[in-house]
């Protein structure tokens, strides 16, 4: 192998850049592709904004007419519920991951554990399972083969019109001219990559962490320089310029279109999940065990009564310094909660699992690895969702056990027995609305950076790989054409 | 060999005109091609010889002027033109995946023709293509291999005219004269054989009769006497624009 | 003709890379269908295992409870859509809208858009269907296989040799393309029929799948033919090709898209339920009369009723639950009249592009688009309306009501369609 030299690695560069500008082809291309990049970093900043603003304004809405409701009975409150909204990360305007395929909403009540409701897909044209206009899936899909159509030929075309034997003779190395092709396609990386770099700094204005959007982007970069290497080594290997082309046609459909769908079906048949509604039925048949909450006499609660009989030195609940059915209603809420979140954890933990399965994918294919490694930096892959589905059952929680608690101290067990008789008894069976209050104040957000970069380690892995076997197998192929 | 002349004429260019994307290429050619002739257009870069036998194959339309083959006007009567027609292409491509028997047997079917395989193997001992190459894919073959392939496939075509486009480019000396050889018997076997050539003395080696192109227009013919080769530096000098 | 048939199959047989290509076309083919049909039957096993379990809890609930508005209030019913025979082939939208669900008694827009929905990163990815395969791949190996047909012959100096050769023209390119046709069409729709034996799809719906197949690769060949005459390099053929994949797949399907959401506003989902939310929570305040003259404005064979006891009543409780669906219904009308309207609209963009067109034909035929999606929701509706329908009665007037008869209640019947929900016990 002979030197390389910087200065003539610019030079084959340069002239790369002239041969496209010369190519009508070439041109059209590049403007198409930054224009789609431009055209999609622009809508799905505006989509994701305007989500993001309908969902805050849902949210407060939300806490606003919970906390205006009048006095009344604590528990008509745990029943009256009150909902949580994800709000969409900040970097989801780059990448909204999951986002319309998850419900964005979860209506929390007392002794139930509910599901995200409605998703946007279901409310959509259906038009857009093939390919989103989302940063995200242009960069992913789209720009690989854009840079294909631009540098299928820019080796085998100079092997092609022995250009390459002369070049060699004049004795620069076969790496000076890999390595300068390279360069301007890198450039054209660079291009791509300008649009999403201004969308993450306004991420970062936004609130997001400055290491996670370099991440994101440091992860696009090398997923868009695989590309590069795949097709100087196609470039490379074959010595014509329609047999390059098509093996590159064919790679692209592999690893972006075919693979990715590949993954998800494997992942869906070697892990079988069970839905909710099928885990709902072993839920049920624990929860029958544990008795219900409403009615204190249930013989379920005769232990609990006991103790607190006990502890309190009273041989009758009407003694007992708060009100029992509070009491109940507290504990039985804790005992189910225990129960639904088992479930709740173990559905959770089957659909990671089944996730993870798929993004092992991204081992054999690049795009898959890109995806997954999107996702998670961006926050919205399917972990977002359980951190949103974990974080509401807590908010949910929390309302729930404090509701009770006002059941429990702020009324007596007398009023609440007698809340039926009567109008005058109705109103005496209540509490103060200022007890509603608790309720303000969730606010969602995805894990944290480290979390995030932690979760996305192995895509970091996968890309790197394919890097380093690349430019081993570039090296390889290079001294041969040599 | 000179009475052929009085023979039928075969091969016909009347002032032939044929204009590629507002480029005249050809400008008025006229030459014929008796039965069993060997007639050899020979011109420079860009004279217009491709041109011309790319008209008598049916790939090019005149714009005015016709070119005819037995008497039939190329541009309409193509099919049955190009059933009497055998062409030879430059460069002698045929598929290289394919051995010298398959690539014969491929083309002979498309022209639906069925030639049994030892008249196959016969005219490959006629064309001196040798044996152990019989079964090797073309990809292993010298260019002069190739070439006799070709021939091989043209003479199995049994059509009474042959086409050549620039037949001995690229051949050794060795093979250049075999080719020749080659050319001759055909001929004298009643074969027309139009080649376009930019080898001068190759030209003159072979062919019976020299049309000399420039620029689409024909500036010259030159002929062979009676077991005679044509004067090559009459021609040379002719092709150079100087005085022999 | 027949001669030249075989030559050129024996010659397609000689030339490696049509091999590979048809060889991945074959094993991404047999995948999608080989998954399909485990997809299939872990939906059918799971609409089994929940049948059986549905009834059993039913059973106990039934057990436990003794009044009919308890009974009403702790047995759930379960409705599922099951999939159709072809569903493999074409799992369509059923990883998106759910087609399992458990309902009771209580307030429908409650319940409603519960989703049990599949994992979200998977459904995003989408999953590699038949259909998919064909509207979305196949294209991509026609091109791949019949771009240079002219190109790589000319490329080659080949062309004039051949084209002077050849008997007529059909004995080289027509026959040629017949033979990469039959192989492709073969090698990506032989999985399929396996499937379809396996799964007895009914002939019919073979033979017009295969039609529509058959005419879509059709196409895909004629542009790719029409364009490789026009042009002399393979790869700017194969570029315009693909550009008019990419334009059919992606940019006709989302300006479509962005088109038709600017177009047409939906109510939030969101919306329906806190309406829903505020008209049940408030009738606990309001006079009994008030939630009763409502429900009775609907349901006036229930005008006799009267509230008997001062505090908790199940008449009372299942009639403001029903007015809680009655105040909600504009917005849940318009909910669903929205993603009607949607997806008409998608119809239309679907003409523009011939990917869309021959997956929402085959979508359609299996059953598995957001249209029988759609009619499943009515089917659930109709049978929530049957069950109340059935229930009002023992409520509104305690001495109709014994124990056994709980047979008469309604069973979900995935077959039905939505319109004509029949009820047991008229």
């Amino acid at each position: 192998m002979s030197k390389i030299h910087l200065a003539q690695i610019g030079c084959v560069a340069k002239d790369e850049l002239r041969y496209w500008s010369r190519s009508k082809l070439a041109i059209s291309i590049l403007t198409i592709g930054i224009v789609l990049t431009l055209s999609s970093v622009i809508v799905t900043a505006f989509k994701m904004h305007e989500l993001s603003e309908i969902r805050h304004s849902m949210q407060e809405t939300s806490e606003e007419t919970f906390m205006e409701q009048p006095d009344r009975h604590p528990h008509r409150m745990v029943h009256y519920g009150h909902y949580a909204f994800r709000a969409p990360s900040p970097l989801s305007m780059l990448d909204p991951g999951v986002d319309a395929h998850t419900g964005n909403s979860i209506f929390l009540e007392g002794h139930r554990q509910n599901s995200a409701m409605f998703a946007e897909q279901e409310q959509s044209t259906g038009l857009t399972k093939m390919g989103s206009l989302s940063p995200a899936f242009i960069v992913q899909v789209i720009a690989p083969l854009l840079l294909i159509l631009i540098g299928y030929s820019s080796v085998s075309r100079e092997r092609e019109s022995q250009t390459l034997s002369f070049i060699l003779s004049q004795g620069t190395s076969i790496f000076t001219l890999i390595f300068g092709k390279g360069l301007a396609l890198f450039f054209v990386v660079c291009l791509i990559l300008l649009p999403l770099t201004i969308s993450g700094v306004f991420a970062v204005l936004l609130g997001e962490s400055l290491a996670i959007v370099g991440g994101f982007l440091a992860g696009y970069m090398m997923y868009l320089l695989v590309w590069v290497l795949v097709i100087l080594l196609f470039s490379t290997l074959f010595s014509k310029k329609s047999e390059s082309f098509t093996a590159l046609t064919f790679a692209w459909i592999l690893f972006c279109i075919a693979m990715p769908r590949i993954a998800s079906s494997t992942a869906s048949i070697s892990v079988p999940t069970a839905g909710k509604l099928e885990t709902d039925f072993a839920v049920i048949a624990s929860l029958r065990k544990l008795g219900d909450g409403h009615n204190a006499q249930d013989p379920a609660f005769t232990k609990l009564k006991n103790s607190l009989l006990k502890r309190h030195g009273v041989d009758s609940i009407e003694k007992l310094p708060f009100n029992f059915r509070g009491a109940v209603a507290s504990a039985s809420e804790a005992e189910l909660t225990a129960v639904l979140n088992q479930f709740a954890e173990d559905r959770m933990l089957q659909e990671l699992q089944q996730t993870l399965v798929a993004r092992l994918f991204g081992w054999l294919s690049p795009k898959v690895a890109i995806r997954s490694l999107s996702m998670i930096s961006a926050g919205t892959s399917v972990e977002t969702h359980h951190r949103f589905i974990r974080e509401t059952e807590e908010l949910r929680f929390r309302f729930v056990q404090s509701l009770n608690k006002a059941h429990m101290e702020k009324l007596s067990y007398r009023d609440d027995v007698n809340r039926n008789k009567g109008e005058e008894a109705r109103k005496k069976a209540s509490v103060s609305s200022t007890n509603w209050q608790m309720i303000q104040g969730f606010r969602f957000s995805p894990a944290d950076a480290t979390t995030r970069f932690t979760r996305s380690a192995d895509a970091y892995a996968q890309l790197t790989l394919w890097i380093v076997f690349l430019l081993l197998f570039i090296g390889y192929t290079g001294r041969r054409v040599q | 060999m000179g009475s052929s002349k009085q023979d039928k004429t075969l091969i016909e260019s009347k002032s032939l005109h044929v204009q590629i994307k507002d480029t005249s290429v050809l400008k008025g050619l006229s030459f014929r091609v008796a039965k069993g002739e060997i007639y050899a257009l020979l011109g420079g870069n860009g004279a217009g010889k491709s041109t011309t036998l790319k008209t008598f194959l049916g790939f090019n339309q005149a714009s005015s002027g016709a070119a005819f083959i037995d008497g039939l006007d190329v541009s309409s009567s193509l099919a049955s033109v190009r059933k009497k027609t055998a062409y030879l292409p430059e460069n002698a491509t045929l598929y290289p995946h394919l051995t010298a028997k398959e690539n014969v047997e491929y083309f002979l079917s498309l022209a639906g023709l069925n030639k049994s395989a030892s008249e196959i193997e016969n005219t490959f001992d006629l064309v001196a293509l040798q044996k152990d190459a019989w079964e090797r894919q073309l990809q292993t073959y010298s260019k002069g291999m190739r070439q006799k392939t070709a021939i091989a496939l043209a003479i199995l075509r049994e059509a009474p005219i042959f086409l050549l486009d620039e037949p001995t480019s690229g051949l050794d000396p060795v093979a250049i004269d075999e080719f020749n050889q080659l050319v001759t018997e055909l001929a004298s076997s009643g074969a027309t054989i139009l080649m376009v050539t930019h080898d001068v003395y190759g030209a003159c080696q072979v062919a019976n009769r020299i049309g000399l192109l420039r620029k689409g227009e024909l500036v010259g013919e030159f002929e062979a006497n009676q077991n005679e080769r044509i004067d090559t530096e009459v021609v040379h000098a002719a092709f150079a624009q100087r005085q022999p | 003709m027949n001669k030249h048939l075989i030559r050129e199959w024996h010659f397609m047989l000689r030339q490696s890379y049509v091999l590979v290509l048809l060889l991945c076309g074959f094993l991404i083919s047999s995948f999608s269908v080989l998954t399909g049909l485990s997809e299939i039957d872990s939906q059918r096993e799971t609409i089994e295992r929940l049948k059986t379990a549905d009834q059993l809890d039913r059973a106990e609930a039934q057990d436990k409870h003794n009044a009919p508005g308890a009974l009403a209030y702790y047995s759930f019913h379960l409705t599922y859509s099951a999939p159709s025979n072809l569903a493999f082939a074409a799992l369509g939208e059923r990883d998106i809208y759910p087609w399992k669900h458990r309902v009771r008694m209580l307030a429908l827009e409650g319940q409603i858009y519960e989703s049990d929905a599949q994992n979200p990163e998977l459904a995003q990815a989408g999953k590699i269907d038949f259909a998919f395969v064909i509207s979305a791949l196949s294209p991509l190996l026609l091109i791949l296989l019949f771009h240079d047909l002219f190109a790589s012959e000319r490329a080659s100096g080949r062309h004039e040799l051949l084209v002077t050769t050849t008997e007529s023209s059909f004995a080289l390119w027509g026959a040629r393309v017949v033979v990469r046709l039959f192989a492709i069409f073969i090698s990506l729709i032989l999985p399929f029929y396996v499937g379809a034996l396996i799964n007895n799809v009914a002939m019919t719906d073979v033979l017009i799948l295969s039609l529509w197949c058959l005419l879509y690769f059709i196409f895909w060949i004629a542009l790719s033919l029409l364009i490789g005459r026009r042009e002399s390099s393979a790869p700017r053929i194969a570029s315009i090709l693909i550009g008019f994949w990419a334009l059919f797949t992606f940019v006709i399907p989302i300006l479509g898209d962005l088109a038709i959401n600017q177009s047409i506003h939906s109510p939030q989902g969101g919306e329906i339920l806190l309406t829903q939310r505020e008209a049940v929570n408030d009738a606990w305040d309001l006079p009994v009369q008030t939630t009763l003259n409502a429900f009775t404005a609907t349901h006036p064979e229930y005008i006799g009723y009267k509230h008997e006891n001062e505090g908790f009543d199940w008449g009372w409780y299942y009639a403001f639950q029903q007015v809680g669906d009655q105040v909600a219904e504009p917005l849940s009308i318009r909910y669903r009249e929205a993603a009607l309207k949607k997806h008409q609209r998608a119809s239309f963009v679907t003409l523009l592009s011939p990917t869309l067109l021959i997956q929402k034909k085959m979508t359609r035929l299996a059953e598995t688009d957001a249209l029988a999606a759609m009619a499943y929701e009515r089917r659930i509706r109709e049978f929530h309306k049957t069950l109340r329908m059935t229930y009002y009665p023992w409520l509104f007037s305690a001495d109709k009501f014994n124990k056994s008869n709980l047979d008469l209640l309604p069973q979900f019947d995935s077959t039905t369609s939505g319109t004509t929900y029949s009820r047991k016990n008229e």
